[in-house]
């Protein structure tokens, strides 16, 4: 198995001694611990709670929240550096572990420090997963469009609406969801709050059955009439939006760092393949149509490598960076789309055979192109942002 | 209780390996020095005693060059050990078993443990030699090949086991003494992620290359003369099927024909 490079000889993303610690102790979780079981869990679409329970344990789940409220504080470039180890094990579980992540920057961006220190602390004190619930059967991409409704009465809120994809919503013990007072207002009617899932009127649906990310458990929400003190809302009326907004421009670059991480993967299961599978007398990786592929593969990655650290990098600093982890999280998506399906390609028929890893690694890769705001979208708010530098 | 875990730090097993351009050594450019092996079991089970026995400390040493042994001391540390001591090695000298007990001796001899802890060989060159030739330097009780350590308050004695080629030894033996472990059984923890980050900030106890070298003596008379990388294997044959039928059909074949193993 090839070593991923630790830094490009530019300090700027080389790694610290102390990152490079973390980063063999998640590459050591993702492949002695995720790995070995990522191709049952698919298969039978196993939700491994044990696995999550043990990355909880070892501080790999809440790495957004600050030590202050006992997550793991990193700075985004580490997430990513974290979530790309993770997902060469199994991009799935890897969707659960770090839907945490998304389900709790709501709350530490628009929550005040109240609501932050009495939610997180006792969360993360023990093993619990929460869920983020925007999405609607009506549609996500046009999050401005919602139409979950949270009617005020007295001093909280009564929220009936249905949310879809919900990530490990069966097993979520919080929510945070977004509603709207007054679907007429689109955006400056949306207003978001965190509920417990022990609140009268929260249903979470069956797992749904997926074409990829099976060791993850994804599932409608129905709120029945839930009653939600106002000391639940996450800001005032009306910023849920971009409490939403500005969650998503934090959880988009891992989401290129995972796409990474898969196509790591399918390279490494290629170019070894390469080397010892025969055709006409030589290993396959001695055709050139071959080491062209899998010089484009290693290129591709390496973009998505620079292009994601560099968006967290920005980030971390405190720079508005829409425009670089847009790029980062659509480029990195679509290239692990193209380095799995190469994959397949100089896998042969074995490729397409379950019992080989990388047909997998195709099925995992998509969904990177979907959630977290699709490609698409991405591309819209790339245009946006370029072309505000061309008008005066 | 006062435990001592010495660890040494070894190449990481995917490592590639290849000899120095002088041919003499192996070439130590690029390859990741890491805690494995019997030691790292050697950390858990002192963790396991520290866990057991309320008021213990764990202290790793690590003898080696300073920014390999530094990482190797950061992992014991941020596994749980309390303390670390680094003996930076003399630069360009090469030890052998008997020197690096001497040097291991230094550390052994800066506080009072009642237990010095250590894999029954290194992960790399498996010598073996360091339990009893440490615990002859300092002059106390060592054994190695040990199982099933176990500490028993009631009769304030350590009790173990030592596998031999005749069978299971068990023992019990009172502090102070030197146990070489051999096992993999206990299933070494992973630092937690938070663990990490503390332990870097961590103050690591250095003992000079200096101090090191006096307490090494004279140069020793022998000396490696060539390190060679073992040849590549040939003669393996690979079996091209499309059903399994035929690859026990060919295996066959080959084991009847070829090796002659079958009638
Ligand atoms: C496995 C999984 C897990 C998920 N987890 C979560 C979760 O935890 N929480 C959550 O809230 N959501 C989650 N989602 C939902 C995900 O974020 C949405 O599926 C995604 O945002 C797209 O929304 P949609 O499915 O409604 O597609 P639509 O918005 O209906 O879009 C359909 C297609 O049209 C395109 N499109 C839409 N608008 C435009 C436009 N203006 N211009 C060009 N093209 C456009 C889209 O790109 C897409 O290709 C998850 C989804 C999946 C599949």
């Amino acid at each position: 198995m090839a070593a991923l490079p630790a830094g490009f000889g530019m300090p700027e993303f080389d790694l610290t001694e102390d990152q490079r610690a973390l980063q063999e102790m998640a590459r050591k979780f993702a492949r002695s611990v995720m790995a070995p079981r990522a191709a049952e869990c698919d298969r039978k679409g196993l939700f491994p709670e044990d696995i999550y329970r043990k990355g909880w344990e070892l501080g790999l789940m809440n790495l957004n929240v600050p030590s202050e409220y006992g997550g793991s504080g990193l700075s985004l470039f580490d997430q990513c550096m974290i979530v790309e180890e993770l997902a060469y094990g199994c991009g799935g579980m890897t969707t659960s572990i770090i839907a945490n992540c998304l389900a709790l920057e709501p709350i530490l961006l628009g929550g005040t420090e109240d609501q932050r220190r009495s939610v997180l602390t006792p969360f993360c004190r023990e093993y619990q997963m929460a869920s983020f619930c925007l999405t609607e059967p009506g549609g996500g991409s046009d999050a401005g469009g919602l139409q979950t409704l949270a009617r005020k009465d007295g001093d909280s809120y009564v929220v009936s609406g249905e949310k879809c994809f919900i990530t490990n919503a069966p097993h979520a013990k919080l929510f945070t969801v977004f509603t709207t007072v007054d679907p007429a207002l689109r955006h400056k009617g949306i207003t978001a709050f965190y509920v417990p899932r022990d609140t009268e009127g929260i249903v979470p649906g069956k797992d749904e059955e997926k074409m990829g990310h099976r060791a993850s458990s994804t599932s409608t929400v129905r709120f029945e009439n839930v009653r939600i003190p106002v000391s639940q809302r996450l800001g005032a009326e009306g910023d849920g939006f971009s409490v939403a907004m500005r969650t998503l421009d934090m959880t988009r670059t891992p989401i290129g760092a995972l796409a990474t991480g898969i196509g790591q993967a399918a390279l490494d299961h290629a170019a070894a393949y390469s080397l010892q599978r025969r055709s006409f007398g030589k290993p396959i990786g001695e055709h050139q149509a071959i080491q062209m592929k899998l010089a484009r593969m290693a290129t591709l990655l390496h973009a998505s490598r620079l292009l994601t650290r560099h968006a967290a990098r920005l980030i971390d600093g405190g720079q508005n960076a829409t425009l670089e982890s847009s790029m980062a999280k659509s480029f990195a998506s679509d290239a692990a789309m193209e380095v799995t399906d190469e994959a397949i390609q100089i896998f042969g028929g074995y490729g397409y055979m379950k019992e080989y890893p990388v047909e997998k690694l195709h099925r995992d890769a998509k969904l990177t192109q979907i959630y977290e705001g699709s490609n698409e979208i991405q591309r819209i708010v790339i245009a946006r942002e370029l072309l505000k530098k061309y008008q005066h | 209780m006062e435990i001592l875990v010495l660890v040494k730090p070894v190449p990481e097993s995917e490592s590639r390996l290849r000899p120095s351009p002088d041919g003499r050594q192996l070439d130590t450019e690029g390859v990741k020095f890491v805690l494995a092996g019997y030691d790292e079991s050697a950390v858990e089970q002192a963790l396991l005693l520290k866990e057991s026995v309320p008021g213990s400390k764990v202290r790793a040493v690590a003898l080696g060059p300073a920014a390999r042994a530094e990482e190797v001391l950061r992992a014991t540390l941020a596994l749980g050990c309390d303390a670390a001591t680094l003996l930076e090695a003399p630069p360009g000298r090469e030890l052998d078993g008997a020197e690096t007990a001497r040097a291991l001796a230094l550390a052994a001899a800066k506080g009072p443990a009642d237990l010095i802890l250590l894999g029954k060989q290194s992960g790399d060159q498996e010598t073996g030699i360091l339990p009893t030739a440490l615990a002859a330097r300092i002059g106390r009780p060592g054994f190695s090949n040990v199982l099933d350590l176990r500490w028993d308050p009631g009769s304030n004695r350590f009790r173990f086991a030592r596998a031999t080629e005749a069978g299971e030894e068990r023992w019990e033996v009172p502090a102070p003494l030197v146990v070489g472990l051999q096992q993999a059984w206990n299933d070494p923890r992973t630092a937690k992620l938070q663990n990490i980050l503390r332990s870097r900030k961590l103050p690591i106890d250095r003992i000079p290359a200096a101090e090191v070298a006096a307490a090494l003596g004279p140069a020793p008379r022998e000396s490696a003369t060539k390190f060679l990388l073992p040849p590549p294997r040939t003669g393996a044959k690979m079996i091209e099927y499309g059903r399994p039928e035929e690859a026990a059909e060919q295996l066959v074949r080959i084991l009847r024909d070829t090796a002659r193993v079958l009638p």
